[in-house]
C-alpha cells in the first residue's frame, strides 16, 4: 500500500511539472469516446494527488483551469439534487446491462482520486442496480465496494476504535451488505479483503460480513421444497416441476396431453393452443377406478402457486367427500407385499405413555384424482384433459364431469355447500359466481 | 399510561405488582412505545379518556373474572390445568389449538403492514366445514412514502396472550415436549414462526424466536414438525448475535409472518397446531457461539 501511494505520488509530481510548463493537455483525448459521453466534468489537467500531499502542492495549480473546474462542477450540482443518479441515467440511455454499469464505477472512481461525494454515490448506484439487473451480482458488488477509499477509515487509535469512526461511510457499508443479504447473496473473500481494507477489522461491515457468513449457510439448505432461481422458461418444463412439487408422490406420472402450437387455419386466421399438462399418481388412479360413477366429479381451480415471485395456477380433479354410510374399510391385501407385513396387529408391551397420535378430528375432504396446469384456463380447454384422462381412467367416460372454474383466484375447498344447480350429467361452467372473498 | 405507571415499569417492578393492580396498570400495551409512524402526530389524550366507565362492562367484566377465578380454584382439585394427574404425567402430544366454530378464531389477532402505512390485506376466517383456519389475502410490498420506512410488506397471525382471571398474565408451559407440529396447506410461500416467550427485562420484549415453515402448495395437507432447538433469536426483526435456545416454560404467543417480498394473493390454511415429543431428537440448540474477538 505504501510503495502504490508512493507511485501515486510520484505520478502527480509529473503532472505538476506538466502544468507549470503550460502546457495543459487535453485530459479528454486519452479516454474513448464513450466514456466522453458519460462525464460531464472531466479532471482537466487536473493532477492524480494522494490524499496526503502537502496543500502546498494544491497552490501551484493553473488557476485558469481551477477556474473552468469548478464552473462547470456547480452547472453539474444545479441540474439535479442528487447527481450521481444523473450518471446512470445517462449510461441507461445506451443499455441497461452490467457492462455500462460497471462503466458508471469506472467513471466515477477515474474521475475523482478523493472519490469525492462517494457515500451518496454508492446509495444512488444500490438504488440503481435492480434496473441494471445486478442485483444479484456479486462481482458488482465487490466493485462497488470499491469505490470505498481505502485505508483512510480504518480506526488508528483506541480512542477512534471505541467511538464510531466515520459513521456515515460504515452506515454505507453496511447498507452494501444488507442488499447482499436482501438478495440472498453470500459475499465471497474478496469482499472481506475489501472490508477490512476500507474500514478495518472490527468494524460495524465486518461484523455484518461476520453475521452474513454464519447465518446463510445455516438456512441455505433449510427448504426442504426447493425452487431455483431460474425457473424454467418453457411453461410446459415450468408445469411439469410445479405439478411434480405439489403431487407429493415420486410415482406421479405427468403426461403432456398438448403441446403448445399457433397455426394458420384456411381463412387466413390464426389459432393457438394452449398446453395442458397433467399428473396423475398410481394411487389417485386407483381412487378415481373406486368412484361411483353416479356421482359426479370436478374440475376445480385455478389455484395459485407461488415459486418464488412467479404465481402459477392449477386445476384440481377431484369428488365430494363420501357420506359416512358409503365409507367402506378396505382390508389390506396381504399378498401385495411379501418381504413385510403391511398391517400388524400385535399386542406389543406399550407403556402407557406411549401414545404419540394427536387428538383431532380428521379433515374431511373429497378425494383428489388428478391435477393439471394448463395454458388457458377455459372449458375447452380442460375438457382435453378429461378426454385425455379417459384414456387411463375409462370410468371417467361414464361419470359426469361438473366444471366449476373461476376467473379469480379461489381458495381450495371453498365449495362448502352443496350446489343446487350441480346437477350430474350437465355440464356447466360458473364464472365469477362466488368470488374468494366475502 | 400515566408517568406514576411508567416510572414503575422502568424500573422492572411491574413483574411484581400483586396480581390486582395489573388491570389498572396494563392498558394495550402503552407503555415504550406501540409503533408511531414517522409524520404522525403524538397521541396526548389522557389516559383516563381512554378508559369505559361503564356500568354493563363492570358486570361483564366481574362475571367473567369471577367465572374465571372459580375455574382456576375448581381445576386445582382436578390435577395440573384442570386434567387428571395420569393424563398430565402420561401426555407425549398435545393439540394447542385446533379450529371449532367462530369463536376460535377470538384467541387469534391478524394485522398487516398497514399499521406502519403499508397496503397489504390479510384476513382470517374458517375454513371448510369449520374445522381449520384460512388465513388469506394480498400481500403488498412497496413502503410507504414517509421518507423512513425502507421495506414494508408483511401480514402476521398471531396468538393473543392468554389471561388468567383480573387479566393476570398466563404463560405455555410446554417444557415436556420438543417439537412443534403441525399441519397446514399453503400456496408454495415461505412463512415465518414466531414464538414470544416472557421475559424479565423490558429491553427484551421484543425478543421473538423464528423458524421457517415452508409449504409445499397444492391440494394435499402438510405434515410439519419442527424443533424448538431449530428457533433462533431476533428482535425487531433483526436477528441478534448472541444466540440462546427458547425457553419453554413460558411461552406467551405463537405466530405467522408472510414476508418473502412476492405480490400477489396468499393463503395458508391451518388444520391444528400442536406439540410432540420426537424421543429421537437430542438437540439442544442449534445455533453454535463462537467468540467474538477470537485471540489468534
Amino acid at each position: 500500500m505504501r510503495c502504490a501511494r508512493s507511485l501515486v505520488r510520484i505520478q502527480s509530481l509529473r503532472a505538476l511539472t506538466a502544468a507549470a510548463g503550460g502546457t495543459v493537455q487535453p485530459a479528454a483525448t486519452r479516454k474513448a469516446p464513450h466514456a466522453r459521453s458519460l462525464i460531464a466534468h472531466e479532471p482537466c489537467g487536473q493532477a492524480l494527488r494522494s490524499l496526503h500531499t502537502a496543500c502546498v502542492l494544491l497552490k501551484n495549480r493553473p488557476v485558469a483551469t481551477d477556474y473552468q473546474e469548478k464552473s462547470e462542477r456547480e452547472g453539474e450540482a444545479a441540474k439535479s439534487l442528487v447527481t450521481y443518479d444523473d450518471l446512470f441515467e445517462r449510461a441507461a440511455l445506451e443499455a441497461k446491462t452490467k457492462a455500462t454499469f460497471n462503466q458508471v464505477l469506472d467513471v466515477f472512481i477515474k474521475r475523482d482520486i478523493r472519490r469525492r461525494g462517494h457515500v451518496e454515490f454508492i446509495y444512488a448506484a444500490l438504488r440503481k442496480m435492480p434496473e441494471f439487473g445486478v442485483e444479484r451480482d456479486l462481482e458488482v458488488y465487490n466493485k462497488l465496494l470499491d469505490v470505498f477509499p481505502k485505508e483512510i477509515f480504518v480506526p488508528r487509535n483506541y480512542i477512534q476504535r471505541m467511538f464510531n469512526h466515520y459513521p456515515r461511510q460504515q452506515e454505507c457499508g453496511v447498507q452494501v451488505l444488507e442488499q447482499m443479504e436482501n438478495y440472498g447473496i453470500m459475499p465471497n473473500v474478496q469482499t472481506k479483503v475489501l472490508l477490512v481494507q476500507i474500514f478495518g477489522e472490527k468494524s460495524h461491515p465486518v461484523r455484518k460480513y461476520q453475521r452474513l457468513l454464519y447465518w446463510f449457510p445455516r438456512f441455505k439448505h433449510a427448504n426442504p421444497f426447493p425452487v431455483p432461481h431460474q425457473l424454467p422458461q418453457d411453461p410446459v418444463d415450468l408445469a411439469r416441476f410445479s405439478l411434480s412439487r405439489i403431487a407429493n408422490d415420486l410415482d406421479a406420472r405427468v403426461t403432456v396431453y398438448q403441446l403448445p402450437y399457433t397455426d394458420v387455419c384456411e381463412t387466413g386466421e390464426e389459432v393457438t393452443q394452449p398446453y395442458v399438462v397433467g399428473i396423475q399418481s398410481p394411487d389417485q388412479r386407483h381412487l378415481l377406478a373406486k368412484h361411483n360413477p353416479s356421482r359426479p366429479v370436478f374440475v376445480e381451480g385455478p389455484f395459485p402457486l407461488w415459486l418464488r415471485k412467479t404465481c402459477v395456477y392449477y386445476y384440481v380433479l377431484r369428488a365430494d367427500p363420501l357420506p359416512p354410510e358409503e365409507k367402506v374399510e378396505e382390508p389390506v391385501d396381504p399378498e401385495r407385499c411379501f418381504y413385510y407385513p403391511l398391517q400388524l396387529e400385535l399386542d406389543l408391551e406399550r407403556d402407557l405413555g406411549d401414545d404419540d397420535s394427536f387428538d383431532v378430528d380428521e379433515v374431511d375432504e373429497g378425494p383428489v384424482f388428478a391435477m393439471c396446469m394448463a395454458g388457458r384456463g377455459d372449458q375447452a380447454t380442460l375438457a382435453k384433459w378429461i378426454s385425455g384422462l379417459q384414456e387411463t381412467n375409462p370410468i371417467l367416460g361414464r361419470t359426469a364431469t361438473v366444471f366449476r372454474l373461476e376467473s379469480g383466484v379461489r381458495e381450495l375447498q371453498s365449495a362448502a355447500e352443496p350446489e343446487p344447480e350441480a346437477r350430474p350429467g350437465e355440464e356447466e361452467e360458473e364464472l365469477q359466481s362466488r368470488g374468494v372473498k366475502q | 399510561m400515566s408517568p406514576f405507571c411508567r416510572s414503575l415499569t422502568r424500573r422492572g417492578r411491574l413483574l411484581t405488582l400483586p396480581p390486582l393492580f395489573c388491570p389498572l396498570l396494563r392498558g394495550k400495551k402503552t407503555f415504550y412505545g406501540e409503533y408511531r409512524r414517522p409524520g404522525q402526530p403524538r397521541d396526548n389524550t389522557p389516559p383516563w379518556k381512554k378508559i369505559r366507565f361503564d356500568f354493563a362492562k363492570g358486570v361483564e367484566g366481574i362475571q367473567k373474572h369471577f367465572g374465571l377465578l372459580k375455574d382456576e380454584i375448581v381445576q386445582r382439585f382436578e390435577g395440573p390445568e384442570g386434567r387428571p394427574l395420569h393424563e398430565h404425567l402420561l401426555e407425549q402430544t398435545r393439540v394447542m389449538w385446533e379450529f371449532r366454530g367462530q369463536e376460535s378464531l377470538h384467541q387469534w389477532v391478524v394485522s398487516t403492514d398497514r399499521e406502519i402505512g403499508g397496503r397489504s390485506e390479510a384476513y382470517v376466517k374458517l375454513g371448510r366445514n369449520n374445522t381449520t383456519c384460512l388465513l388469506y389475502g394480498t400481500l403488498c410490498s412497496t413502503p410507504p412514502r414517509d421518507g423512513e420506512t425502507r421495506y414494508s410488506g408483511y401480514c402476521t397471525l398471531r396468538s393473543k396472550q392468554p389471561l388468567a382471571s383480573f387479566d393476570r398474565k398466563k404463560h405455555y408451559d410446554w417444557s415436556s415436549f420438543n417439537t412443534l407440529h403441525l399441519r397446514v396447506r399453503g400456496d408454495g410461500r415461505p412463512w415465518m414462526i414466531n414464538i414470544a416467550a416472557e421475559t424479565y427485562f423490558s429491553h427484551q420484549q421484543d425478543d421473538i424466536y423464528n423458524y421457517f415453515l415452508y409449504t409445499r402448495g397444492g391440494p394435499y395437507w402438510q405434515d410439519v414438525k419442527i424443533p424448538f432447538s431449530k428457533f433462533f433469536l431476533s428482535s425487531r426483526g433483526r436477528i441478534q448475535d448472541e444466540q440462546y435456545c427458547l425457553w419453554l416454560d413460558k411461552v406467551n404467543t405463537i405466530g405467522f409472518t408472510l414476508g418473502d417480498k412476492a405480490d400477489g394473493p396468499f393463503q395458508l390454511e391451518i388444520d391444528f397446531i400442536a406439540l410432540c415429543n420426537d424421543r429421537a431428537h437430542t438437540e439442544e440448540f442449534a445455533y453454535e457461539l463462537y467468540k467474538r474477538n477470537p485471540e489468534v
